[in-house]
């Protein structure tokens, strides 16, 4: 593997990571609202 | 909006609004300490644009130090929102004028008279695809900020 194929997976790990966080933050706050 | 309209829900979406202002604004200063060490032989360098976001701090620390010190809810909605007026005079000047009134280690790559230093494609689709990311994750965390205050409001008139 490229060093920038490599760079690039692992930012979309972490972007992904991020993103799925985030909803998972959704879903809590829907619960609440309910 | 506050100002006009005396809302407080107005009031709670600038204060999220704010808060992850800062929050974006602290990522930057650190991934950016971390990127002037590999590219630039140290973390600090006090580059206009390090200077620039260093007051960009200090004034959202200001903003919330001035929201903390204030109980009256409505009193404090009215100062936030006037500070905020302020505060955002200065964007222009620190985001435009002072990084290009002194020499600086950022390049200007948008709009440099030579072609050859203008970012390439390549960094260009990656500086695209983040601020796509960076806008969305903004966006959503802004919702999600708002229906936390929402909830908390619907709650504190459940009390009383």
């Amino acid at each position: 593997m490229s060093d920038l194929a490599g760079i690039m997976l692992v930012t979309m790990i972490i972007w992904i990571g991020l993103y799925a966080y985030v909803y998972r933050l959704d879903r809590k706050v829907g619960r609440l609202e309910d | 909006m506050y100002l006009r309209r005396r809302n407080p829900k107005d009031d709670h979406r600038a204060a999220v609004s704010a808060g992850l202002g800062l929050l974006f604004a602290v990522l930057a200063t650190v991934t950016g300490a971390i990127f002037a060490r590999i590219m630039w032989g140290a973390y600090w360098n006090w580059d206009p644009r390090q200077t620039s976001i260093t007051i960009l701090l200090l004034i959202y620390a200001a903003y919330f130090a001035l929201r903390g010190a204030v109980p009256d809810s409505e009193k404090r909605a009215t100062l936030a929102a006037v500070y905020s007026i302020l505060a955002f005079v200065t964007v222009p000047f620190l985001m435009f004028i002072v990084p290009r009134i002194y020499f600086s280690l950022h390049p200007d790559v948008m709009t440099n008279p030579d072609p050859d230093n203008r970012l390439d494609s390549a960094h260009l689709r990656v500086l695209l695809a983040s601020l796509a990311g960076f806008t969305g994750l903004y966006v959503w965390l802004y919702t999600l900020g708002s229906r936390i205050e929402a909830i908390r409001d619907r709650r504190q008139q459940e009390v009383l």
